[in-house]
């Protein structure tokens, strides 16, 4: 990696009046698309669950549906499930993927680039192989099971059909994501500055929590944020290695919808896994504004 | 290449795509033929009935198109519906599996062939059980039946009634699994056998359209107790698998000595080495786990209605139901009677009197949702 720094010749934003008609053109398409296929579903489902027919067909405002949603142990355990997987995973994929981002940042040579290839590699696993390679693996009497067996160790408690399934299936589908996020991030944090922090005699820790961190704390908040939405709705893993209850916001719409025939109820979840995910969102939207303030 | 060039040529394979549809029509002599099946299903069209009846009808060929699922299906009868409006081609002669009443207002419409008045010989074979709709022909059923591991339990030991099901579930903790109510019909099946077991035994006492509240709270309040009771003692202290095939899998790795499956899916499974010989089946005898028909729709509007009714025809005929007991694993759709002695005699372990059947509608909503609400939480999982 070169330290070298090339100066902008010219300013990256051009601001000249004439190029934003082609500009604002070019975001179009994009914008539109966004509002047709994403916002107008939003205001529609919205609508849907708070304007409704009652029982004599005259058409009001009523909170009826998330009133019943709240008030519904069912429904707040399965929300609940959801919140603590999702949390689960953004604490394991923390953990897991900073310090593969540091060694990847700092070292050279052929087996870093043997680590980033094999750190990438779960993008390319379709989550259903990944679910059934996962069950073949961690199941029970799977091929854990026959190894820890061949040396006369006892069995794993599996955590197929429990709520750590999803939890160990959605970090491994998400680091990938992460790493490249956080990559980018330390991509940003010059040796210079390391090296100078090192002649005033800091420590390894103190490198990383003064130096590192406060460079990288708005990549690790955009990362998180982007599993976190992924992992919030998530459908396949959870459906496949949870449980049957408490279940994840994903199977338990899905369901709702197709097999309990119940739309109403089935959007109002959704709306609700909105609101969520909206949160996380602004965490994502914030820190890019922050960027871009700079 | 070129960005012009891909440009060029991915505009060129989508304007190509969007016009392929239209250019397609429906030829004289090729059944147009549409399934919602599972892939053995076509793999069986396509190895036995299509040769077959082809070889018996020269000049008429079938084209077999996998139109996805249920939906997929609905939405060629929805098209076809709209044909007959503008007085179109329906493109769509045969559907290998249909409901005739979906979409909504098909039959009214005349759409679906009257198939009870077509004139076929062998309808009077249909078992009348099957019989769902003038509309429709069941050609095929499958059933749920309980698969075990012959060198964990002997087979004289294999229960054969409800109540000797639980006993050896009891005394077997941790060795019985059975899906998600509403993710396969062998989980769903057991659990309509325990709807049955917790009101009298008596199938007829459910139809479509007896569904109330009450009455649903009553008949399936009793059926959770059941299901509650024996929960602690399933596979991992009452968990409950995502589907038919893992339901298999756990009994493929050695997990559990016993689970519901459904007869074709068992059947195939053991031919295909994914369940070892060892693998023993048996259906409970005071009444059997429920099944289901597959029901064949002939288009009364396709170019070639009158040799989709001629196939129709056929797979009624002895061959092809012998085929579906032999090489598919599936039911006859025409009554036992109609089946060879030899065959009889070799499949009557499995092979119940009856079979019954559970009504859809209402009671299907009622029943999944009632299942996740009181069966499938159980808090003292880990403990």
């Amino acid at each position: 990696m070169t330290d070298t720094v090339v100066t902008a010749q010219r300013p990256l934003l051009e601001t000249s009046e004439r190029r934003r008609p082609v500009g604002l053109l070019l975001v179009a398409i994009p914008v539109f698309l966004i509002a047709w296929l994403i916002i107008w579903p939003i205001i529609n489902a919205i609508g849907r669950t708070l304007w409704r027919a009652d029982a004599n067909g005259d058409v009001g405002f009523t909170i009826a549906s998330y009133v019943k949603f709240f008030s519904d142990q069912y429904s707040v355990d399965n929300l609940a499930v959801t919140l603590w997987t999702t949390g689960m995973c953004a604490l394991f994929l923390l953990v897991i993927c900073l310090p593969i981002a540091l060694y990847l940042r700092f070292s050279a040579g052929r087996l870093p680039a043997y680590v980033q290839a094999l750190a990438i590699f779960p993008m390319f696993v379709p989550s259903i192989i990944l679910a059934y390679a996962f069950i073949r693996v961690l199941g029970p009497n799977g091929m854990a099971d026959i190894l820890l067996n061949s040396v006369g160790l006892p069995k794993i408690r599996t955590p197929y059909l429990t709520p750590w399934g999803p939890v160990i299936g959605l970090v491994w589908d998400n680091i990938p994501l992460t790493i490249l996020i956080l990559l980018s991030g330390l991509g940003g944090v010059s040796n210079q500055s390391i090296e100078a922090a090192r002649d005033v005699g800091a420590k390894r820790y103190q490198v990383f929590w003064h130096i590192i961190l406060p460079r990288i704390t708005n990549s690790i908040l955009v990362a998180l944020s982007f599993s976190i939405l992924g992992i919030f709705s998530s459908f396949t893993l959870p459906y496949l290695l949870g449980p049957a209850s408490p279940e994840m916001m994903g199977p338990f719409m899905q369901r709702t919808f197709r097999e309990v025939n119940d739309p109403i109820g089935a959007i109002t979840q959704a709306v609700i896994t909105f609101g969520f995910c909206i949160v996380f969102g602004l965490f994502y939207v914030r820190s890019v504004a922050r960027n871009q303030g700079k | 290449m070129k960005r012009r060039d891909f440009i060029i040529s991915a505009a060129g394979t989508v304007a190509g795509m969007a016009l392929l549809p239209r250019m397609s029509f429906a030829a004289e002599g090729v059944i147009d033929w549409y399934t919602s099946s599972d892939s053995n299903i076509l793999d069986f069209w396509a190895n036995t009935v299509k040769p077959k009846f082809e070889a018996a009808n020269p000049g008429i060929t079938i084209n077999l198109v996998d139109a996805g699922d249920g939906a997929g299906i609905i939405a060629i009868g929805e098209r076809a519906i709209a044909a007959k409006q503008s007085g179109a081609d329906p493109q769509a002669d045969f559907f290998e599996s249909g409901n005739a009443l979906l979409p909504p207002g098909a039959i009214e419409a005349g759409v679906y062939t009257n198939i009870k008045e077509a004139g076929l010989s062998n309808y009077d074979k249909v078992n009348p059980l099957a019989i769902e709709s003038d509309y429709s022909l069941p050609y095929r059923g499958s059933q749920v039946l309980l698969a075990y591991d012959t060198t964990k339990l002997d087979p004289k030991d294999a229960p054969k009634t409800w109540d000797d099901l639980v006993a050896w579930i009891k005394a077997n903790p941790g060795q019985f699994v059975y899906n998600r109510v509403d993710k396969g019909g062998s989980g769903g099946n057991f659990v309509r056998r325990a709807i049955h077991q917790a009101n009298g035994l008596d199938p007829s006492k459910f139809t479509v359209d007896n569904y109330t509240p009450e009455f649903g709270e009553e008949a399936l309040g009793k059926t959770w107790e059941i299901l509650k009771d024996i929960a602690p003692s399933l596979y991992d202290n009452g968990a409950y698998s995502s589907g038919n095939t893992q339901s298999i899998q756990l009994l493929s790795q050695g997990v559990v000595t016993m689970t519901p499956v459904w007869s074709d899916q068992v059947l195939q499974a053991i031919d295909q080495g994914v369940l070892p010989e060892t693998t023993g089946l048996v259906q409970l005898q005071d009444l059997a786990l429920a099944g289901g028909f597959t029901r064949s729709i002939v288009i009364e509007t396709g170019t070639n209605r009158d040799a989709s009714l001629k196939l129709a025809d056929f797979i009624l005929s002895e061959e092809i139901q012998t085929a579906i007991l032999t090489e598919l694993g599936g039911f006859p759709g025409v009554s036992w009677e109609y089946i060879s002695p030899e065959l009889q005699e070799k499949f009557a372990d499995i092979v119940p009197k009856t079979i019954p059947t559970f009504p859809s509608g209402d009671w299907e909503a009622a029943i999944n949702d009632g299942w996740y609400r009181n069966v499938a939480p159980n808090v003292d999982r880990n403990s």
